[in-house]
C-alpha cells in the first residue's frame, strides 16, 4: 500500500471538474484507490463519492493506493492534485 | 383553451403534444420481482445499453460543436458508470428489490446527498443523477426513447431531462412545455442554447395533455393554447411567419457595425450578471461587456467569496470577450439584497442606505479584495472598473487610492496584474449627474444607470403601483440630465455610455445618438433591435433640440414614433 498527503490548493477546493479528474486518472489504475479527507473517506474512481466529501481549499486530504500500479497511480494523481488540478 | 405559465425562451412554436413519460409508479407496481440474480442482470443489460446511448450522443455533440452539450453529457456518461451508484443498485438488489426500484431508490439516494451540499454546483447534479437512473429505468422497462420523427413536435411533460432535450434536432422539435417551474434546470439551459420556444410551470394540467393534439406556444406571454380554434390558429402562424423572417433579418445584421447613416458609430454591449452570460451575449453580436455585475458572486454564499474565486469568474468573461472592453462594475449591494455574512440590518429605505461604494469605502477589505481580483483578470483582455452610487467627489479619490493600494499590494507579492485599467462612475444619483463637469476631470468614464437614476431623480418607487406610473425614463427632467452628463464628458475628452433599460428603448435611440452618447450596454438579445434602429437613423440634431423644448413625457413617446416612422418611410421612398 501507498499513501500520500496534500493539501488543496485550488480557490474553490474539490468541486465537480476536479472531481471528475480525479475521478478520470484514478479510473485508469487497477489498484482500489480511495481519498480520506474531512473525516470521511470516498472510493477514488467515483465521482459522487468525492464530490460527497466536500474538501475544500486549504484541507489536508490524503490519498491511498492498493495494487500492483500503486506507484504509478500515486504519482499520476500527485502530478494533478500539486498543479491544483490546473485551474489557474 | 389557453393555460398560462412562464417564458423561458421566447417565440412562437406551432406543433402537436407528444407527451414524455417521466413517471414510473404504475409500471413499478405492476412489476414482478426476479430471483437477484436475474434482476442484476436486467440491470446490467439497461446499464450497457444506456452507456451506448449517451456515448452516442456525446459524439453528436462533438461534432456538432456544442460544448456545452458535450459537457453536461459527458458527466452523465461518468455518473451512470460511477461506482458507488453500481455497488448501492446491486446491494439493494441482493437485499430483495426489483431491478427498477433499486435503481430509483439509489438514484435517488445519491441525489438527495448531492442536494445536502453547500456548493450550488454539486446540488443542481443532483438533477443529473435522477436523470440517469431515469435512463436506465426506461432500459430495464425496454420503454423506447420517444421517437421525434415528425415536424413540428411540441414536447410535453412534468420533468423532461436535459439529456433527452440535449439529444434533439431542432428541426423536428419546435417547442418544449413544462410542468415544472424551474426555470434555470439543466433541461432550460440545453433549450435556451438550442433556441426551442420553452415554457415551464404549467403544473400538473400537463398529465392530461394527449398525443397527437394541436397546440400554440406563445413563448412571448409564457402562454399556450390547446386546440386552437382556427382564428387562432391564422392568427398565429401569420405571427410566426413574420418572427422567422425577422429572426433571419437580425442574424444577418450580428456581423455588421452599429453605425448610423451619416457615420456614427455606437458601441452595442452586453449587460451581464453570471460569467457564462457572456456566451449568449457573443451570439447577438456584442462588442464587449458595457455592465458586468458582480453581486451575483457575493449573494447565496456563506461567506465572502476568495479573491480567487472572484478572479476566476471575472477572468472568464475577460477571455471571452476577445480583446473587447469588460466594465466590471464593484459589489452593488444594499438592503434591498442583504447578505448572511456582511451584517447591513434592516433599514428603513434600503434604496437611500447602507449599499455599494459606501460599503466598499468602509469595509475596505472586501473592495480590495475585489479590485485585485478584477486586476489579476485584466491581464486576459481589455478592462474598466466602474463604480456604482457615487454621489461625491470625495468618494471617488478615495476608491482610486484604494485601487493604487491593491496594485500595490500585487506588484510588492510579484502577482501579474494590468496598471493600466480605466476607472469610471455609474451615474445613477442626481448628484453625480449635476456635477458631472466636476468628477468628469477624475474619472476615464461614465456609464449612466438609468433605472435608479429615473427612481432618485423622480421620487418615485416603481415597484408600488400606487405611483408606479410616474416611473418613466422620458420625463423630462431625466432627459436633461442626460444630456448634461454626455456634454460634460465629451467637453472633458471622456466617453459615456448608457447601461440601465432605457438603453434597450428602441424610442430613445434617436436621442442617446444626437446627444453624442459613445456605448449603449443592454441585455444581449434586444442588441439587434437596437442595432436596427441605429443603423435606421441619419442625426441632424433637430430631435433632441424638439424633445428639450417639450414638458410632457406622453408627447415625447409620440413625438418620437412619429419621427422613426417618419425616417422609416423617407427611406422606403428614397
Amino acid at each position: 500500500m501507498k499513501e500520500a498527503i496534500f493539501t488543496i490548493g485550488n480557490a474553490l477546493g474539490i468541486h465537480a471538474r476536479p472531481a471528475a479528474e480525479i475521478a478520470k486518472i484514478a479510473s485508469q489504475f487497477e489498484s482500489s484507490i480511495t481519498l480520506y479527507g474531512n473525516e470521511r473517506k470516498a472510493n477514488a474512481k467515483s465521482l459522487l463519492m468525492i464530490m460527497s466529501l466536500g474538501v475544500t481549499n486549504g484541507q489536508e486530504f490524503v490519498v491511498s493506493a492498493e495494487g500492483k500500479d500503486e506507484d504509478e497511480a500515486i504519482d499520476a494523481l500527485s502530478l494533478l492534485i500539486s498543479n491544483n488540478f490546473y485551474e489557474d | 383553451m389557453k393555460i398560462i405559465g412562464k417564458n423561458v425562451v421566447e417565440g412562437i412554436a406551432i406543433g402537436t403534444v407528444q407527451y414524455i413519460q417521466d413517471s414510473f409508479e404504475e409500471l413499478l407496481q405492476e412489476y414482478g420481482v426476479d430471483d437477484p440474480q436475474y434482476e442484476k442482470l436486467k440491470y446490467e443489460k439497461a446499464l450497457s445499453e444506456a452507456v451506448m446511448q449517451l456515448k452516442v450522443i456525446v459524439s453528436k455533440a462533438k461534432e456538432a460543436n456544442n460544448n456545452e452539450q458535450v459537457q453536461i453529457m459527458e458527466a452523465h456518461l461518468f455518473m451512470l458508470q460511477d461506482p458507488m451508484l453500481d455497488d448501492r443498485i446491486n446491494q439493494l438488489i441482493e437485499l430483495g428489490e426489483s431491478a427498477p426500484k433499486a435503481v430509483m431508490k439509489a438514484s435517488d439516494e445519491m441525489a438527495n446527498m448531492l442536494g445536502s451540499l453547500e456548493d450550488a454546483y454539486l446540488r443542481e447534479r443532483a438533477a443529473d443523477v435522477k436523470d440517469v437512473g431515469k435512463r436506465l429505468i426506461r432500459r430495464i422497462f425496454g420503454i423506447e426513447e420517444p421517437k421525434i420523427d415528425r415536424e413540428g413536435i411540441i414536447l410535453c411533460g412534468e420533468d423532461i431531462e436535459p439529456s433527452l432535450i440535449a439529444n434533439l434536432s431542432s428541426d423536428c422539435v419546435s417547442g418544449i412545455i413544462m410542468g415544472n417551474g424551474s426555470s434555470t434546470s439543466h433541461a432550460v439551459i440545453i433549450a435556451k442554447a438550442k433556441g426551442i420556444v420553452t415554457i415551464v410551470g404549467i403544473g400538473t394540467a400537463i398529465n392530461d395533455f394527449e398525443n397527437g393534439t394541436e397546440v400554440i406556444i406563445d413563448g412571448y406571454e409564457g402562454s399556450l393554447i390547446l386546440k386552437p380554434s382556427i382564428e387562432e390558429m391564422k392568427l398565429y402562424q401569420e405571427r410566426h411567419e413574420i418572427e422567422k423572417q425577422k429572426k433571419a433579418y437580425y442574424l444577418s445584421l450580428s456581423e455588421l457595425p452599429a453605425v448610423t447613416k451619416d457615420g456614427f458609430n455606437v458601441t452595442l454591449a452586453a449587460n451581464i450578471g453570471n460569467p457564462k452570460d457572456i456566451d449568449d451575449a457573443l451570439k447577438f453580436g456584442c462588442r464587449g461587456v458595457g455592465l458586468y455585475r458582480t453581486e451575483f458572486i457575493f449573494m447565496g454564499k456563506k461567506q465572502l467569496p476568495t479573491e480567487d474565486e472572484q478572479f476566476l469568474a471575472y477572468k472568464y468573461v475577460v477571455e471571452k470577450a476577445n480583446g473587447q472592453l469588460c466594465v466590471i462594475r464593484t459589489m452593488d449591494i444594499g438592503g434591498d439584497k442583504p447578505l448572511d455574512y456582511l451584517s447591513i440590518g434592516k433599514e428603513e429605505n434600503p434604496f437611500l442606505g447602507w449599499r455599494a461604494i459606501r460599503i466598499c469605502l468602509e469595509r475596505t477589505d472586501i473592495f480590495i479584495t475585489q479590485i485585485k481580483a478584477i486586476l489579476r483578470a485584466s491581464v486576459y483582455g481589455k478592462v474598466a472598473i466602474m463604480l456604482p452610487m457615487i454621489i461625491n467627489f470625495e468618494e471617488i479619490v478615495q476608491a482610486k487610492a484604494l485601487i493604487k493600494r491593491a496594485s500595490n499590494e500585487l506588484t510588492q507579492s510579484s502577482i501579474a496584474h494590468a496598471n493600466n485599467v480605466q476607472i469610471g462612475i455609474m451615474v445613477e444619483t442626481p448628484a453625480a449627474a449635476i456635477m458631472a463637469s466636476v468628477y468628469a476631470k477624475e474619472v476615464d468614464f461614465f456609464s449612466i444607470g438609468t433605472n435608479d437614476l429615473v427612481q432618485y431623480t423622480l421620487a418615485v418607487d416603481r415597484g408600488n403601483q400606487k405611483v408606479s406610473y410616474l416611473y418613466d425614463h422620458f420625463n423630462i427632467a431625466v432627459i436633461h440630465l442626460i444630456a448634461q452628463v454626455s456634454e460634460a464628458a465629451h467637453a472633458n475628452g471622456k466617453w459615456v455610455g448608457v447601461c440601465g433599460e432605457m438603453a434597450s428603448d428602441p424610442l430613445a435611440v434617436p436621442l442617446f445618438l444626437e446627444m453624442g452618447i459613445d456605448e449603449l450596454s443592454m441585455s444581449a438579445p434586444s442588441i439587434p433591435k437596437i442595432k436596427e434602429a441605429i443603423r435606421n437613423c441619419r442625426r441632424d440634431g433637430e430631435i433632441l433640440k424638439h424633445v428639450l423644448t417639450l414638458t410632457e413625457a406622453s408627447k415625447i413617446r409620440e413625438f418620437l414614433s412619429g419621427t422613426i416612422l417618419a425616417n422609416n418611410i423617407n427611406d422606403t421612398i428614397n
